[in-house]
């Protein structure tokens, strides 16, 4: 590892320092074949012939080996960030770095993931992150690579997950080749996406680049945690390492997350204590088991109402006190609502709808508390309006929300009045009897269609349970956001969910349940997902890189040969001129011909059965593909259901 | 999130709504209401079997719909929530009551208990 000096040279000036080896080896015993010259002054005896090696040997100013470089160094800090992977679109803008990883490092931590688009490799990143804890690395040309990856910045951004961007560039117009070179370089590359990560640089140094780096990785895992990126310039990774020995990398220490004040943490939990009906909304709060156990705990001390929106897996779906699916109803009789890592507690608050004239109004009861904790208002950018309406609250507490749970649960069983204990029993009991009646409901609504053709989602997400309720299964994705598994499964860890897209950009759920599957890899988690087929279509590269890569996944597609959203949409549209619908297929639909998404994933070489129409054919097939899952391959089976 | 609110509405209004429809609805027919189920895109939100689905929030079931014939009927023209309307210009009161018919032999729920993978 270099040691702490300050580096004196520019970096420029690498090739002074660079080493000579290569040349020098070959040099001597060519030169050795040369003809010796006449003395000074004297005519030579004949005129001698062209020694061709000499003279296409490169020019002694120019060698053509080296023994450091700066990609090595900067994998000698990548690898104190502890980065298992590192997703990539091969470009030759980072060729130096990429050699460096998987020569010098070995490609170990990071491992290089082939990806055959820069927004597979950011999608894989987040969902990765999410189910790990850890953020991923990506690497992507500075110029075309970035365009493709921008759209799955933004879904990583909107869902507060880091990913460790890198890169490459060449920042001096002097260096670049013709062509393609200019057209990949850019003053600043990063301008492109700097609305929506955290942090971004282009270090000019290597000793720059080590600082830059592990600043990176502490900004992008610190509440709210975001995309960074850090632009490399080709000639710092490739040109040889002029004076190692003044090169360090600096530590990155503990991070002690933020959690709420003190004071209003306690001001929360004396509103809820003291409350008739609370409830508590979570949205993307929960980031381990420990999380998801406190906030039953404080569920159940108050005996209150929770609303899991989803965002993560914050609640057990089968706790009586869930009551998500009946939001709306508990919102109504609140008297203190409290939203923890709520990314739109507008909307939790209001209804809005989608009329000619758009319109909104409040569901809940005249003089609610309403309390917001979360750490999204410590960071945020003007230009993309991520941050969704604008909700007045009560009391807001700045902080973690998982981080400052603990001392909400410790000062809320603190100034519980004993002599509430029957009361809170019976609010938990109504409760728990109105969750129950759920559940019943939509057993029994599942039934319906039980064998039609296209298969319903109720008979879909009901056989899939049936086959994996007795494995240690993760949802890794659901690509039109049923509501099935929710109604039918039970959710009772943070593993079994891993969220949306965040910014809803169609395209993540293919490979961001990718990277969740990858992440469920090392614990021996059976991973499945919903797989909607337009969101497919954006990047069907990406089981390539299961099979490839020899991640276990089981896609279950979604096949509903259409962006059946934006068909309803233009449908709606329709409806209101009173135009019919016969067009509202035009540019909504896949068919003609319908795709076979079963062939198309055997061309990538990943096991797929379809299309399957018939409800009773589901059980077998699921058991086959779930048995090529678990002995670590992915798998596909194309399914023709219900649109919605 | 926002979205789904209006349509639960609607749909707490089909599960409790009175059952007068039977002796108030016009005489349908169900195989023309099918197509037109099917024409007019209604399952694109309600499921071809009538097992309701989502939009902009969650769509309501339909199969033995209990919504009295006028309140359907109004539902389609003057829709709460976001639903799309539906005028007489595209679908006449004679279309409505036949898909109304549709929906009313539609068949409903099983019984949980006869499909041994829901009683786990």
């Amino acid at each position: 590892m270099p040691k702490r000096r300050e580096p004196d040279v520019r970096r420029r000036n690498f090739l002074k320092g660079a080493t000579l080896a290569g040349a020098a080896a070959l040099t001597p015993p060519l030169a050795g074949k040369a003809e010796a010259a006449p003395p000074v002054g004297m005519p030579p005896k004949s005129v001698p012939l062209p020694n061709l090696v000499v003279e296409t040997l490169p020019p002694r100013a120019n060698p053509v080996n080296q023994t450091t470089s700066g990609g090595d160094f900067m994998v000698d800090v990548l690898k104190t960030l502890d980065l298992e992977y590192c997703a990539i679109n091969p470009a030759s803008s980072f060729r130096g770095i990429q050699e460096a990883m998987i020569n010098h490092g070995n490609n170990k931590a990071p491992e290089i993931l082939t990806c055959t688009h820069e927004e597979i490799a950011v999608h894989m990143a987040q969902g990765y992150a999410k189910m790990r804890g850890k953020p991923m690395a990506v690497m992507a040309h500075g110029v075309v690579g970035l365009q493709h990856a921008a759209m799955a910045l933004y879904n990583a951004w909107c869902d507060r997950v880091p990913v460790y961007v890198l890169i490459g560039n060449i920042v001096e117009a002097d260096k670049r080749g013709p062509g393609a070179e200019w057209y990949h370089a850019a003053i600043d590359p990063a301008a492109l996406v700097r609305d929506f990560v955290k942090w971004d640089d282009q270090p000019a140094s290597l000793q720059h680049f080590a600082e830059s780096a592990v600043r990176a990785y502490k900004f992008a895992v610190t509440p709210p945690m975001a995309p960074v990126l850090i632009s490399l310039d080709a000639e710092l990774q490739e040109n040889p390492i002029p004076d190692a020995e003044a090169l360090r990398i600096p530590k990155l220490g503990k991070i002690a997350l933020p959690q709420g004040d003190m004071g209003a943490v306690e001001d929360t939990a004396k509103l809820l204590v003291n409350a008739e009906a609370p409830v508590i909304v979570v949205d993307r709060m929960t980031r381990s088991d420990a999380g998801m156990a406190k906030l039953v705990e404080l569920a159940e001390a108050l005996q209150c109402a929770v609303i899991d929106q989803w965002g993560r897996t914050n609640f057990p779906s089968r706790h009586p006190l869930n009551q998500s699916m009946r939001a709306r109803a508990v919102v109504a009789q609140a008297d203190v609502i409290v939203g923890i890592e709520l990314n739109d507690f507008w909307g939790a608050l209001n209804v809005f709808t989608d009329r000619i004239v758009r319109s909104a109004r409040s569901i809940t009861k005249p003089g609610v508390k309403t309390v917001s904790i979360g750490a999204h208002d410590f960071f945020a950018k003007a230009n993309y309006q991520d941050f969704q309406r604008f909700q007045a609250v009560d009391l807001f507490v700045a902080g973690d929300g998982e981080t400052t749970l603990p001392y909400l649960v410790e000062a809320v069983k603190r100034l519980l009045p004993a002599d509430r204990k029957a009361a809170l029993e019976a609010r938990g009991k109504k409760l728990g009897d109105a969750h129950r009646a759920l559940v019943e409901q939509a057993r029994e609504e599942a039934t319906i269609g039980w064998d039609a053709s296209p298969i319903t989602l109720g008979r879909l997400c009901a056989e899939v349970w049936d086959q994996i309720r007795g494995e240690d299964w993760s949802l890794v994705g659901n690509g039109i956001n049923l509501n099935w598994p929710r109604r039918l499964w039970t959710f009772d860890k943070k593993s079994r969910w891993n969220g949306g897209s965040g910014g809803a950009g169609v395209g993540y759920n293919g490979p961001g349940s990718l990277g969740g599957a990858l992440a469920n890899r090392s614990e021996g988690r059976l991973s499945l997902t919903f797989q909607g087929d337009g969101d497919f279509m954006f990047a069907p590269g990406t089981l390539w890189t299961a099979a490839h890569h020899r991640i276990p996944l089981l896609y279950i597609m979604h096949n509903n040969r259409a962006y059946h959203q934006e068909l309803m949409y233009v449908q709606a549209m329709a409806d209101r001129h009173s135009r019919g619908i016969e067009n509202a297929h035009i540019g909504t639909t896949l068919r003609d011909p319908n795709i076979d998404y079963a062939t198309v994933a055997k061309g990538f070489g990943v096991y797929a059965e379809g299309p399957i129409t018939d409800p009773n054919d589901l059980a077998p097939a699921l058991k086959r593909a779930i048995a090529v899952v678990k002995r670590g391959e992915p798998a596909l089976l194309d399914t023709v259901v219900e649109a919605r | 999130m926002r979205r789904n609110l209006g349509a639960v509405a609607f749909a707490a209004l089909m599960v409790v709504a009175a059952p007068a429809w039977a002796q108030d609805a016009p005489a349908g027919n169900a195989e023309t209401g099918k197509k037109l189920f099917l024409a007019d895109g209604c399952y694109e939100c309600h499921g071809r079997v009538g097992q309701g689905g989502a939009f902009n929030g969650p769509a309501p079931i339909l199969a033995q719909t209990q919504l009295p014939f006028d309140a359907f009927k109004q539902q389609l023209r003057e829709p709460s929530a976001d639903m799309p309307a539906y005028a007489d210009t595209v679908l006449p009161d004679g279309g409505v009551a036949d898909i109304y018919a549709f929906l009313r032999a539609l068949p409903g729920p099983k019984p949980v208990k006869d499909i041994a993978i829901l009683n786990h």
